[in-house]
């Protein structure tokens, strides 16, 4: 940056900033209507002066102010519009004072290709700090996700429950198989329940990861019990002519438990 | 490579500590099926715990050496597949229709009663 365009805009700096905020504010985004004036005014200061803090120091002390600045204004949930929006007025307001000051044509060009440098490394760093925020929450989602997709869950000795709620696709089939055999081992489970009361839906597709997992099941010495089946399900089921094979069906949980203490070798008595 | 097959009462139980090759696993047809019309047993359990990879091969001498001890009157009972195993062989579709499986050893002898009574 040439010390020239510092000085420059270090001179002007009241002006501009007083007709940047006037210009801002016009174009208030709706998300921020709710916001106290105080508090929009405070901000949009703070804003500019961060972004001139960058003229005058190192890099890596702007580049540590800068990143606290949008750590905060992400918690705060400004929009990133805004914000390039901002850059993008200053910049103008810059360029536009720059040309009435210089009749030089080249050395206004000049000028202004260091401006601009300056500018667009103040933006792609807030579109960096936003994109990290919000891979970091698609992240956290995704594993709340998984960890809520298939538990497996003891509920008697030797007998498991997995309740599955929602869609099932391939890659959740894989996961529910998964979770199954090792929950089976992890909790020495004779008799696994898989409960789809709660999927909306049983096609050929979910229907045939549900008899391979259970064919799985099978081969590591523990018996499955399907259970939580609708009439509708029922219905799909023989009109789209799938076979579930020889592995026992159960209209609800509670059926399935009581079958499930049978091969067990136990039983409920009231007392 | 050879097998061990160890004699219970009635029963023979193998314990496959190897990762079976084709070779291994056909040596190990032949001796089990000596060995149960030499002993004339009733049962046999073939725990594979420590087996972490099987092939379609395996797969295949498994199921028939089930099948051919079963010819031989002898129950055979696989225990202690692993859930990685599982998913292989439901994967490549070796279902190893009506072979009784169980968790481990012990539930494994408990089952080839269960099936020996019935």
């Amino acid at each position: 940056m040439q010390p020239f365009i510092v000085e420059f805009i270090h001179s002007r700096k009241d002006e501009l900033v007083e007709r940047w905020l006037e210009e801002l504010t016009a174009v208030r985004d709706k998300n921020l209507e709710n916001m106290s004036d105080a508090v929009y005014q405070h901000t949009n200061r703070e804003f500019i002066q961060t972004i001139l803090h960058t003229l005058d120091a190192d890099v890596e002390q702007t580049g540590e102010r800068l990143s606290e600045f949008t750590s905060r204004l992400i918690k705060l949930g400004w929009p990133l519009g805004y914000f390039t929006q901002g850059l993008q007025t200053f910049r103008r307001m810059v360029f536009e004072a720059l040309a009435a000051e210089e009749d030089d044509a080249k050395k206004v060009y000049r000028l202004s290709c260091d401006v601009e440098e300056w500018i667009d490394s103040i933006i792609n760093q807030f579109v960096n700090d936003y994109n990290g925020s919000w891979e970091s929450t698609i992240n956290l989602q995704k594993m709340a996700l998984r960890e809520l997709s298939a538990p497996l869950i003891p509920v008697f000795e030797n007998i498991s429950v997995m309740p599955l709620i929602g869609t099932i696709d391939t890659e959740r089939a894989r996961l529910i198989m998964e979770n199954l055999l090792e929950g089976v081992i992890e909790h020495r489970s004779q008799v696994v329940l898989i409960d789809i009361t709660g999927v909306p839906v049983v096609d050929t597709m979910v229907a045939n990861h549900i008899i391979q997992a259970s064919e799985a099941v099978r081969l590591v010495g523990t018996e499955c019990i399907l259970v939580g089946i609708r009439p509708e399900i029922a219905q799909t089921i023989v009109n789209l002519g799938i076979e579930l094979g020889k592995f026992p069906t159960k209209s609800s949980l509670q059926k399935g438990i009581e079958t499930a203490l049978e091969m067990t070798n136990k039983k409920m008595v009231d007392i | 490579m050879r097998i061990p097959i160890l004699k219970l009462y009635d029963y023979l139980l193998i314990s496959i500590q190897v990762e079976l090759d084709d070779q291994t696993a056909l040596r190990f047809q032949e001796d089990l099926l000596n060995k149960i019309h030499q002993e004339g047993s009733s049962g046999v359990v073939i725990d594979l715990t420590s087996v972490e990879v099987i092939d379609s091969f395996i797969a295949k001498v498994l199921g028939d050496v089930i099948a051919m001890s079963n010819l031989l009157g002898a129950k055979v009972v696989l225990t202690g597949i692993q859930p990685a195993v599982a998913i292989t062989l439901v994967d490549m579709g070796v279902k190893l229709k009506g072979v009784p499986t169980a968790l481990d050893l012990e539930q494994g002898l408990e089952k080839l009663q269960q099936e020996l009574e019935r």
